[in-house]
């Protein structure tokens, strides 16, 4: 009933909604959480073919570990940088961060 | 596992949420069990009520969120060589896992109650999450390794000879306040808080979710102290007596430990616990996961 | 655990997985936004516990409700309206990435269906707790350890990015703390 190509396409969605997330919001925060989205798609791909094509294989099970840590790292920076940038700016609307632009 | 494992474990949370409210009576002078069951119906016969402006999803359902990790936690504390529980090969982490959850019902319950001092009590609760959250995942990494193992039951069969509390003193010291951060008993009771923020981040609960919440707290108390027995303490190992009575007796010693310390000690601040937990019970933690994998290879080996 | 109950707990679990995502970015209130986001990275540490993955169940499930709690911290903190009820619209170019995420989602779905993957059978070499213990420490301790240096680093700066005042003390006040924009800096 469950094959691999359900988990992926499971997958696939929640990838996509996270590519919807990070495109269209305006705050940093929820584009972060857009990318985590993208990541834990990408943790349930590994988790996938780890089940279904290559059970014996730890570095699957610790290549999904390192990704958790990922999710992680980039949180964390995203947060510091947002808090940054807010002491700055008294914003975090990527929006009104457009210095760079033209 | 077999299936009548669950109802075991919601018969150990019930009969354990009773003895946990009398022990915290006996502790505070009042040793009947009597006002414990005459405040379980006063609570249950309250009308259900809710603040006038509030988050209705976050609000209804921080309770149940809360009593589902707290009989998660429950679920993995092994207690006999019979009825282990749910005995899964992570189960340590399936423990810390569950009790992660206590963190955003508490955030929920207090969010849900619609501003005040209720969301204060929910964010507290939140810093001492930060404070509580390491040392309690190192030091049950530190406590697997003499077992080479993460299964709660393999970590009390290779305590038959000497209590881990012996070999690893260090890593207890770490652990009991932690557990006792998770289930915010006193000192670390900021959630609730009820002298400073007029009963903090349950406040306004009535009726039923008052009665899950309190439930909950002490369900939690249990799981704790369970597991605290269980992995410190040789579960149920022990002379004389049947292994059920051992454990028992131990979580109860472990239970009014924590209930009664918590009676004699001022509640915590939150900056200055934030401030003193960073700088000295984490690099304690690193140093107790140092010890253990020492301990391992000196003597388990 | 036996097909029928992979099937049982994946697609209820998928379906939450999924709307509970979806939801993350159409309701205004942060905090059920970053609760949404746990339910759904949640769900989906049950869906790695049904597909045979014990420890990166568990671990998916301790790790994000620590993360995802931390989230609503600081979205309560850094957003305009942190309680959803002023009504305001976060989004800019929604139809572009919809029709961006639409297309992404499609691809993906057509190489997962269409792809001939090849098949394993679970049986007792299959990978549990002592597998991965060993691997950490044996084949892949390079990456482990650039894992922990970069977990490190990440500490530092994201400690140093957030001072008051950044890495060279610009313009930080020598008294107690002051946050910008009190006093027009």
């Amino acid at each position: 009933m469950i094959s691999l190509p359900v988990v992926l396409g499971v997958a696939a969605v929640m990838f996509a909604i996270g590519v919807y997330g990070v495109l269209s919001q305006t705050n940093t925060v929820m584009v972060i959480m857009g990318v985590e989205l993208m990541l834990g798609a990408a943790m349930l791909n590994v988790v996938g073919f780890l089940r279904y094509s290559w059970p014996e294989a730890a570095s699957g099970s610790f290549f999904v570990l390192v990704i958790m840590t990922l999710m992680a790292v980039e949180a964390a920076i995203g947060f510091a940088l947002v808090i940054s940038v807010f002491r700055h700016r008294r914003t975090a609307e990527l929006d009104d961060l457009s210095g760079l632009r033209d | 596992m077999s299936a009548a494992t669950p109802f075991a474990v919601v018969g150990v949370a019930i009969v354990g949420a009773f003895a946990v409210a009398w022990l915290e009576g006996v502790v505070a002078g009042r040793p009947s069990p009597v006002p414990v069951i005459r405040g379980v119906g006063r609570t249950l016969s309250e009308p259900m009520s809710a603040p006038a402006t509030y988050d209705r999803w976050l609000f209804h359902m921080a309770p149940t969120l809360l009593l589902v990790a707290a009989l998660v936690a429950l679920s993995t504390v092994p207690w006999t060589p019979g009825f282990r529980g749910i005995d899964t090969e992570a189960g340590v982490i399936l423990f810390a896992g569950a009790l992660a959850y206590v963190t955003p019902a508490v955030f929920m319950a207090g969010w849900g109650a619609g501003g005040g001092l209720a969301v204060v009590g929910g964010f507290r609760f939140l810093g001492l999450m930060l404070a509580y959250a390491m040392p309690l995942a190192m030091v049950l990494t530190a406590v697997g390794a003499p077992a080479e193992s993460l299964r709660p039951a393999a970590i009390v069969e290779v305590q038959a000879n000497v209590p881990m509390a012996i070999v690893q003193p260090l890593a207890l010291a770490l652990f009991v306040p932690s557990v006792m951060a998770v289930a915010f008993i006193p000192p670390f009771d900021l959630p609730q808080a009820s002298s400073e923020l007029g009963g903090g981040a349950f406040s306004r609960y009535s009726g039923l979710e008052a009665g899950l919440v309190a439930l909950s707290q002490r369900i939690l108390v249990v799981a704790v102290a369970g597991m605290t027995a269980a992995v410190f303490l040789g579960g149920w190992h022990g002379p004389l007596l049947p292994a059920a009575v051992w454990m028992v007796l131990k979580t109860a010693a472990v239970a009014g430990l924590m209930l009664w310390a918590g009676r004699r000690l001022p509640r915590v601040e939150i900056d200055r616990l934030l401030a003193f937990a960073w700088k000295v019970p984490i690099p304690l933690s690193i140093l107790a996961i140092g010890w253990g994998g020492l301990v391992t290879l000196l003597f388990y080996r | 655990m036996s097909d029928l109950g992979v099937a049982l707990v994946v697609w209820p679990s998928a379906a939450i997985l999924l709307v509970t995502a979806l939801y993350v970015f159409r309701t205004a209130s942060m905090a059920r936004a970053g609760l949404l986001l746990l339910a759904s990275l949640g769900v989906e540490g049950l869906i790695f516990l049904a597909l045979a993955s014990e420890f990166l169940g568990a671990l998916q499930l301790l790790m994000m409700s620590g993360e995802m709690v931390l989230m609503v911290f600081f979205m309560v903190m850094f957003m305009p309206d942190p309680g959803g009820l002023m009504g305001m619209d976060m989004t800019h170019d929604k139809r572009r990435a919809q029709a961006f995420a639409v297309a992404a989602g499609i691809a993906l779905a057509l190489v997962a269906v269409l792809t001939d993957w090849p098949a394993g059978t679970l049986n007792a070499d299959a990978v549990d707790v002592r597998a991965i213990g060993f691997e950490v420490m044996g084949r892949s301790m390079f990456t482990f350890l650039f894992a922990g240096m970069t977990l490190m680093f990440t500490m530092i700066g994201g400690t140093l990015l957030a001072k008051q005042g950044g890495r060279y003390r610009v313009g930080a006040p020598s008294g107690e703390l002051r946050d910008a924009g009190d006093e027009g800096r």
